[in-house]
């Protein structure tokens, strides 16, 4: 194999490669319009022309096409960049609307065209350089659009210049053109269905192969299978074609892992009241009407607005915001009779980093009580009301749109008069109701919840943070509402407490687990369906004739549901059979 | 039919066809390409054909409508053989005597004999007008010969000889030796060693190879693909079988383009006959080989005569090259081994294999062989198509062959190799015709126009009607050939508007070497020379159309200018009572006068004016 010298760069001659990747593997750059890694090489815009010398011979080649075959290549000589130079004065008469090209074309040094303006060019920013075209029929299969007409009278466009039901919007076209020049309407029936991202509430979209959040576990991508046009139509796999390391496999399927542990913390977190029982509040119903947690994303400097307070419907700076509180806390009938714990706190900090943002913007918070109970809450709180946020104490009624208002109905009960407010955005602080996972997940593990779905712990003050079921504890929001300091505190007590288990070499339990009669056990098996435990199975006797019971005790938790269940009464718990308990009720009553 | 099985019966059927329409039978050729039918050849022939019929001359006279006959300037041309007498511009009221006194009486009518424009001298036979006896017509001149709707006939002359002598037997190797031993070399332009071509596609790598024709003929006054084709369709087609058998091809394609719809049924006819005789299809000639041709239609765009964009199209894909640092030999057709030729170079496959390459290779100069037929077109006398041997000079095909130029006006130059050659002054005019001359003279060979200009053309305007051509022609794939052709036409335009700057001519050469750099095909990287040619050797006339706002040629309108000459004008009014503008004005028996600023340039009153006192500026 020969030599190949890239701009004094010796390499090996790789004449399956194009002279575009070597160089590129090389670190050298060579400017691309019309080439995607996604697609083969077109050699259209002809801009990363080089110069090829062979056998003395010079002559100018297109990178993108020309295969890596031995010899030299200079790709910054004058040739070279008279021709780029040209091409973009050429360029700039063609789209003198396509401000990428005039940057490009600044680097060369051309800062005017001595050329006139394509004036009947309908797209002045297009280039012709086909990527849309290309990318519509070979990846993403649909072949929506195509050239019109040829040679000068060329226009990218929809078959009969109609928006067509081939068109899916899907935007592949618009994501490759290099000069901003796709409008979509003119090919497309439908409009583009972004595909909300989860963890931006929705407030933003997100492509089908994509990383869940900021610092998943593992930070790695996953494909979204139900959206992916390979999964579609067998077409695209771009992604696979631009990853390097070739790590993206299509034939990856979900899987269920089975792992032995010792011991299973419970921490499945919390979501927010639905707030349907709500309607007069407008959420879900009002763009400018959200969560704590959407304003949470909303100041987020990896949100949907890179952290600057603009509200959904229109984009403007909201220069009123309200803060409703206890927004389905504390009401019995409509929402949850619990306090949510952590939504003074929040609204508080919201309301301060909102008068950060816009200094001139007022910040109304509605609330029934401030709960500061926490260390330094209170001096939080007194912060935002320094820092001009103002507190109405009060319920609210009714949240409605006028005009491009949203006005709040609400009642001030300690001058004792009902109000009227117009806002430009509202806040709910919604409250904090279990994850919608937790229910199925105590039935499979048998541990109690209260009425609300949050787990039980064994004892509330002696052992807050296991179950009643040995092995099992509870972190955060599971158990109830908590904010991060307490839910790092909980899960840190009960990490603890599964080192405390795994450090014994042997297990402790509780006495008082269930035995068996063997003489009177007619082997029936009731007693096995009623154990929440599964500690019980029938077991054969050791004369073969017949079945028994068999109590596994470090499983039993001494419930006594097999005792009652019993119709012989073969079932007693040991230390607590029922004479036992006779002469003990027997004995505290002689007192 | 029954098909043949052998070479020996193929040589039977031959004796049989050459009993039926050779030796001493009288017959009488109506000359009827597509041009010969535009001027009329359709009533003629059946003029001659019902004359015949009353006569009750049918079984003795053979009537032939045979292709075009190359002197387009005299069709359509009626010829009686044996004798031979040759009649051009027949009119059908000519036919009963031609009928009469040449076909029964042996006469030839000197009335309606040629007369030579330059020596009034008449002539009976075709072997007699300079037109046709400078040429050397082995590939052409069989056109007259036959029906090309008959295959017996092209068996009569001697046709598909060579398919039969490659198949009884040569081996492909010797048939590839004797076509590069030959020096043959494609004559759609390029002149790549047509031997080596069909080596290299041979030993290519893949399945299934194929043999395409490129007939896609776009040229403007080129048609000498469009008449073989019309004349002599099995010609090509023996030309292709012998090559893919020598490439070891069963498939092949020939890809006409839509607006040849004479050549496309003729060539129809061709194949289904030659089907029909067993000399397409399996097994051909019982000799094992298989072979078929497919036709495939093109839309007329000028780039699908591109050996890429031919073959995208063929695909049915939009016609559209590709970077060719693989050539089409290696990866042509569905990315297999395909060789491409012309229509002519098809054509003289089997003149060589029936004649030896000895024979062939003594026509012509040292580096190109064999004869090239040009379209002689433009100020000559005698426009036509001419075949003539490689190395002849310009001189000869335009003042002997062409006759001179029209009206005895003076020689300009002539434009070569269509709108992507260029053109060669006066200077040039004993520059010997082959592939490199051409080139070293800044044009090429190109498939064979030849445009013939006189002073009466402007040269800025000729190039602004090439690249005019060439930018409605671009694909638009590539930026420099779409945009660039587009912007030089704009400069030409302006210059020929009179609106050109003097540092026009710099942009218009930065932009030429721009296009011919830069552009993804060779129809881009030529597609400058009109503008380099034409700059190259009649650059003040450009400058004059910009300094001094003229054109020599009196071509540009909007820098022409009438006057009236005062003392050559009478004072008649005829030009003021013609202009349709009424900008003239004067009183009777002086002199007039035309208002420039309301002038619109038309010319008539130059036309009508008796006196020459209108003249041009």
């Amino acid at each position: 194999m020969g030599k190949l010298i890239i701009d004094g760069i010796e390499t090996e001659a790789a004449p399956s490669k194009t002279v575009l990747e070597v160089a590129r593997e090389l670190g050298i750059k060579i400017p691309t319009l019309c080439s995607h890694p996604s697609l083969p090489p077109y050699g259209s815009c002809r801009i990363c022309v080089v110069e090829a010398i062979w056998k003395g011979r010079s002559k100018l080649h297109t990178a993108c096409t020309f295969p890596a075959w031995e010899g030299e290549i200079r790709t910054d000589s004058e040739p070279v960049r008279r021709l780029r130079r040209n091409i973009l004065e050429l360029m700039l008469a063609e789209a003198p609307e396509a401000e990428d090209i005039r940057a490009l074309a600044r680097e060369f040094g051309v800062e005017q065209t001595r050329f006139p303006v394509r004036e009947e060019k309908e797209n002045k920013k297009c280039i012709m350089c086909g990527l849309c075209v290309r990318v519509c029929q070979d990846v993403v299969g649909f072949a929506a659009i195509g050239f019109e007409n040829r040679g000068y009278r060329r226009e990218i466009a929809a078959p009969f210049r109609e928006p067509s039901d081939a068109c899916t919007a899907c935007g592949a076209c618009s994501f490759v053109c290099p000069t901003g020049a796709i409008d979509r309407r003119l090919f497309a029936k439908v409009e583009p269905k972004p595909i909300p991202s989860e963890f931006d509430q929705g407030t933003t979209s997100r492509p089908c192969i994509y990383t869940p959040f900021p610092q998943a576990v593992p930070n790695k991508p996953v494909i979204d299978t139900r959206n992916c046009v390979y999964f579609k139509n067998g077409n695209c796999q771009v992604c696979a074609k631009v990853c390097v390391p070739r790590a993206v496999d299509y034939e990856q399927q979900d899987e269920v892992l089975e792992e032995e542990v010792g011991a299973i913390v419970v921490a499945t977190g919390f979501d927010l009241f639905d707030m349907k029982t709500y309607g007069s509040y407008g959420l879900h119903r009002h763009p400018d009407v959200m969560s704590g947690l959407d304003f949470e994303r909303l100041l987020s400097a990896s949100g949907p607005t890179k952290g600057e307070v603009r509200r959904p419907s229109d984009g403007k700076v909201p220069k009123r915001v309200i803060f409703v509180k206890c927004a389905g806390s504390r009401d019995a009938e409509q929402g949850m009779p619990y306090c949510s714990k952590v939504c003074c706190m929040y609204s508080a900090k919201h309301a301060i980093l909102y008068k950060h943002r816009v200094p001139d913007g007022e910040a109304l918070v509605f609330y029934i009580d401030v709960r500061t109970a926490g260390k330094d809450f209170e001096e939080f709180y007194k912060r935002a009301t320094d820092e001009g946020v103002n507190y109405v104490r009060g319920k609210v009624s009714k949240v409605f749109r006028r005009g491009d208002k949203m006005v709040v109905w609400g009642s001030d009960t300690i001058s004792g008069r009902k109000l009227e407010v117009e806002a430009d955005l509202v806040v709910l602080a919604t409250a904090m109701v279990p994850d919608r996972s937790a229910l199925e997940l105590a039935r499979m593990l048998k541990i109690q919840h209260n009425a609300h779905g949050f787990f039980t712990e064994a004892h509330p003050k002696l052992r807050p943070v296991e179950t009643a079921t040995a092995g099992f504890y509870l972190a955060g929001a599971a158990q109830g509402p908590k904010d991060i300091p307490e839910t790092v505190a909980q899960a840190s007590a009960a990490a603890s407490k599964v080192l405390e288990l795994f450090s014994r070499k042997e297990l402790t339990h509780d006495p008082n687990v269930a035995a068996v009669d063997e003489d009177l056990c007619s082997g029936c098996g009731i007693c096995v369906d009623v154990c929440p435990y599964k500690a019980r199975e029938l077991i054969e006797r050791k004369d073969g004739k017949g079945w028994v019971i068999k109590v596994t005790e470090v499983l039993c938790e001494g419930c006594g549901a097999c005792s009652a269940a019993c119709p012989v009464g073969a079932c007693q718990q040991a230390n607590l059979k029922d004479k036992q308990i006779e002469q003990m009720a027997r004995a505290g009553l002689q007192d | 039919m029954k098909k043949l099985k052998s070479v020996a019966e193929l040589e039977a059927l031959r004796k049989k066809a050459q009993k039926q329409t050779g030796g001493d039978r009288t017959f009488v050729t109506v000359s009827g390409g597509t041009c010969g039918q535009a001027r009329g050849s359709v009533s003629v022939l059946d003029a001659v054909r019902s004359e015949i019929k009353n006569r009750k001359l049918e079984n003795r006279v053979k009537v032939r409508a045979s292709g075009c006959l190359g002197f387009c300037e005299r069709e359509p041309i009626v010829a009686v053989y044996p004798q031979g007498v040759f009649y051009p511009s027949v009119k059908p009221e000519d036919a009963p005597r031609i009928v009469a006194d040449t076909v029964v009486g042996g006469k030839a009518i000197e009335e309606l004999l040629y007369v030579d424009p330059v020596s009034n001298q008449k002539a009976t036979s075709d072997g007699e007008i300079l037109f046709y006896s400078k040429q050397q017509r082995h590939i052409l001149g069989n056109n007259g010969l036959i029906e090309p709707t008959s295959i017996l006939d092209y068996l009569g002359i001697g046709g598909y000889a060579a398919l039969a002598k490659v198949l009884s037997g040569m081996t492909p190797e010797e048939v590839i030796d004797t076509i590069k031993q030959s020096g043959l070399r494609g004559r759609g332009g390029g002149g790549f060693p047509t031997g080596v071509k069909w080596e290299t596609c041979r030993n290519a790598e893949g399945d299934i190879h194929y043999v395409v024709c490129n007939a896609d003929e776009g040229d403007p006054g080129a048609y000498m693909d469009r008449s073989l084709l019309e004349g002599n369709p099995h010609s090509v087609l023996e030309g292709m079988i012998i090559g893919a058998y020598a490439i070891g091809a069963s498939e092949g394609y020939i890809y006409v383009r839509q607006e040849y719809p004479l050549a496309c049924e003729n060539f129809g006819i061709a194949l289904d006959q030659a089907r029909e005789f067993g000399l397409l299809g399996k097994n051909i000639l019982g000799s094992g080989f298989d072979f078929d041709v497919k036709v495939s239609r093109g839309g007329g765009a000028f780039v699908c005569g591109e050996s890429t964009a031919l073959m995208a199209s063929i695909e049915g894909k939009p016609g559209e090259p590709r970077a060719k640092h693989v050539h089409t030999v290696e990866k042509g057709l569905w990315d297999r081994p395909t060789n491409l030729n012309n229509v002519e170079t098809w054509a003289n496959v089997p003149l060589i294999i029936n004649k030896g390459w000895e024979w062939y290779s003594k026509i012509g100069t040292e580096k190109s062989k064999g004869t090239k037929i040009f379209s002689l077109v433009g100020k000559v006398n005698n426009t036509g198509l001419v075949e003539i041997p490689m190395g002849m000079t310009l001189r000869e095909i335009v003042y002997d062959i062409g006759g001179g130029i029209k009206a005895d006006k003076r020689f300009k130059a002539v434009q070569t190799g269509g709108p992507s050659g260029g053109v060669v002054p006066e200077s040039l005019l004993d520059l010997p015709v082959d592939f490199e001359r051409l080139v070293e003279a800044g044009s090429m060979m190109g498939s064979g126009g030849m445009i013939v200009m006189d002073e009466g053309n402007c040269m800025v305007d000729i190039a602004k009607y090439f690249i005019n051509f060439l930018k409605e022609e671009s694909c638009g794939k590539c930026t420099p050939c779409r945009e660039g052709l587009t912007q030089m036409h704009k400069i030409l335009a302006a210059i020929t508007d009179g609106k050109g700057k003097l540092e026009d001519i710099a942009l218009l050469e930065d932009l030429s070497w721009t296009i011919g750099n830069g552009s993804l095909c060779q129809l881009g990287a030529t597609a400058p020379n009109p503008v380099l040619s034409t700059l190259r050797y009649f650059k003040s006339e450009y400058e004059t159309h910009i300094k001094d706002r003229r054109c020599p040629a009196g071509v540009c309108r909007a820098l022409v200018r009438y006057r009236i000459e005062e003392e050559k004008c009478t004072g008649c009014a005829l030009c003021a009572k013609q202009c349709p503008e009424q900008v003239i004005s004067g009183e009777p028996k002086k002199t007039y006068r035309i208002d420039e600023s309301k002038c619109i340039k038309c010319g008539i009153c130059f036309d009508v004016c008796k006196f020459d006192a209108v003249v041009v500026e």
